[in-house]
């Protein structure tokens, strides 16, 4: 393992102040994850699994505590340098997808290069080798509409892969699919992840996190246990 | 985002919902519409009056010396007691303008506007209204009359006070059914009984008006009837436009002279060209055009109000859009670019379309009016400003509101 990990959580503390009371998500988290990882993080509902995926992908900052990716500081950011590393360090695969609904695959999947800065040709060529990447090269000028769940997800991960990013965050990436659909869309993962992209994937269900090489559980806002499985 | 992808992704937005972006733009299109239209007319109209009116009135290279000013316009009492005290041009008067002026092409002495009107009748025949002018003979010169049967006046008509008389094109149209016939015929004007001399030809209609419809006798038997006009006027009337002021600091000269007027002693006469017609109008016109932008102001407030609430609406339809932009690092910039440059779009799509319908507008009452209308490029770009203007001040807060989106908030949201 690297000296420096990819990742490195430091008593990170989130709190949500809601009137007079003040809700602790994060209560000192201490966590590091190196590159080409494959972490699960699980934790029943109210355990802070998604303020801390949120925290990772830099759309939340730590109420205290330091987040370093890749070898900066990133909890002091503000919200502009939070967006340029969005953009460049992260790729995101949600639950429910959130494609833009009138724009085809392959625009969806340009998105986090427009942002960029790309010119128009590298964005197509390099937004089409990403679909590739994930299968849908005979889906490029479909739009989400005509495309089923598991297709959806596909260019959902070819968005997030696009900009190449240091690290792929996948929130409940099978919630919304059947079981068939998400082995496959788990398959993708793990093709990812022997390609040496980093993943880390919040989820609640044990058989989606038995792909992960690493699962760390949650509870009440801090790591109740971190285990890595011995295989491959 | 590169300002050429911003600009795709905001017209594509626009079209995507037309019927809802047409109904937007409605109040930016209807006041643009009614700015270039009334602006169109105005000034059609002030080319007109200068190209058209002003010269049927004075004449072609031609003025005037009158008691008091053409553009009588906005004046005190004062002002107006003066005017009233100036003493009414005399026949005399024109003897010394003729010797101050031998280059004259054609000099006349004529009674006026505002001018009687009366009856024409020919056996059973009347023309009702006419308007009764009396003039020496250059009159027809200054005036350019062509006559289309007949003859004209001639000095000695005027000087034997004949009983005789030069119609307009449409008097003798509808008197004779046909024109060569009046030549001769006994009409009575007010009752006295004249013998036609001639008809002029058509000089056609200004704003709507016939400029056809009056009867010219010789200005020494117009006065038996009607007396001395407070408006009599003489007409100069010089070969080439660049005589023009010359002959006019003569006049002055000659007037002053003919009423004894020393130096010092103001004027107690006007020497006017078709200018100061067109200054009057002009005059008028300016009330107008401080009016039009109050209109204009108030429709474009309220069409970028309408704007600015659509927009709204578009930012929350969106949230969810907004934040998966954030989420894969759209900037707060962006984001205000994205949306300011939708409502940017949208009003100057809104001021392009009020273009086209005001110069639709004014083309159909050009055509369906007698009111001619020109539209002019400076009411276009203003209208054009006046869009980008409204798309900018009202689509900054919107596009503000959309960049300060939560993504978090923004992604969950349903």
């Amino acid at each position: 393992m690297a000296e420096q990990p990819l990742i490195s959580l430091r008593g990170l503390t989130r709190e949500y102040r809601m009137d007079a009371e003040t809700v602790y998500a994060l209560r000192g988290i201490e966590l590091a994850i190196g590159t080409n990882e494959y972490v699960a993080i699980m934790g029943p509902s109210g355990s802070g699994k998604s303020t801390l995926m949120n925290v990772i992908g830099c759309l939340d900052t730590p109420t205290r505590g330091e987040y370093w990716l890749n070898g900066t500081e990133v909890s002091r950011m503000s919200d502009d340098e939070l967006a340029r590393v969005r953009n460049r360090e992260i790729g995101f695969v949600f639950q429910t997808f959130n494609l833009l609904p009138r724009a085809t695959a392959l625009h969806n999947v340009e998105l986090p290069l427009i942002y960029a800065g790309t010119s128009a040709r590298e964005r197509r060529r390099a937004a089409s080798r990403a679909l590739e990447r994930v299968g849908l090269a005979d889906r490029m000028h479909h739009r989400p509409n005509e495309l089923s769940g598991g297709q959806r997800q596909r260019v959902a991960i070819a968005r997030a892969l696009v900009n190449d990013p240091s690290i792929l965050l996948a929130d409940e990436p099978t919630g919304n699919l059947d079981s068939v659909t998400s082995q496959e869309i788990m398959a993708v993962f793990g093709e990812l992840h022997t390609q040496g992209q980093t993943v880390l994937m919040v989820t609640h269900e044990a058989d989606i996190a038995a792909h992960a090489h690493r699962v760390v559980t949650l509870l009440d806002g801090v790591v109740h246990s971190d285990s890595v499985r011995e295989a491959a | 985002m590169p300002l050429f992808d911003g600009l795709r992704l905001a017209l594509r937005e626009i079209s995507a919902h037309k019927l809802r972006s047409f109904f937007t733009l409605l109040g930016i299109i209807v006041s643009v519409a009614f700015l270039v239209a009334v602006v169109a007319v105005i000034q059609g109209m002030n080319a007109y009056v200068r190209e058209n009116l002003a010269g049927a009135i004075v004449g072609k290279n031609a003025f005037q010396i009158r008691r008091t000013p053409i553009s009588v316009g906005f004046i005190d009492d004062e002002e107006y007691r003066e005017l009233q005290r100036r003493p009414i041009i005399r026949a005399e008067e024109v003897e010394f303008v003729r010797r101050a002026i031998p280059d004259a092409q054609a000099i006349a002495l004529q009674s006026g506007w505002p001018t009687p009107l009366a009856d024409v009748t020919w056996r059973n025949r009347t023309v009702g209204d006419v308007a009764v002018f009396g003039v020496t003979a250059p009159y027809q010169m200054v005036q350019d009359y062509e006559m289309a049967a007949g003859e004209a006046l001639i000095d000695l008509d005027i000087d034997d006070r004949r009983r005789v008389a030069v119609l307009g094109f449409d008097v003798a149209d509808k008197l004779f059914d046909e024109i060569d016939l009046a030549i001769g015929r006994k009409i009575r004007v007010r009752g006295q009984e004249v013998v036609v001399k001639g008809v002029t030809a058509k000089k056609g209609t200004v704003l709507g008006q016939s400029w056809d419809g009056f009867v010219m006798l010789p200005i020494t038997l117009f006065e038996t009837t009607y007396g001395r006009r407070h408006t009599t006027v003489i007409s100069v009337k010089m070969p080439e436009a660049y005589q023009v002021a010359s002959a006019m600091e003569r006049a002055e000269e000659a007037m002053r002279v003919a009423r004894r007027l020393r130096p010092g002693q103001p004027n107690t006469f006007t020497i006017d060209t078709a200018e100061g017609l067109i200054s009057f109008w002009k005059s008028l016109t300016r009330i107008i055009f401080t009016v039009v932008p109050a209109v204009v102001a108030i429709g474009v407030i309220v069409g970028g109000i309408v704007i600015m609430n659509i927009m709204l609406m578009s930012v929350t339809e969106r949230t969810r859009e907004i934040g998966i932009r954030k989420s894969v690092g759209a900037s707060r910039a962006d984001i205000q670019r994205q949306f300011l440059m939708e409502s940017i779009c949208l009003a100057t799509m809104g001021g392009l379309l009020g273009i086209l319908a005001g110069w639709g507008l004014a083309e159909v009452v050009a055509i369906l009016s007698p009111l001619p209308s020109r539209v002019t490029l400076w009411s276009v770009a203003l209208a054009l400003g006046l869009g980008i203007g409204v798309g900018v001040l009202f689509g900054v807060y919107p596009a503000r509101r959309a960049a300060r989106l939560d993504p978090i908030v923004a992604l969950r949201f349903e």
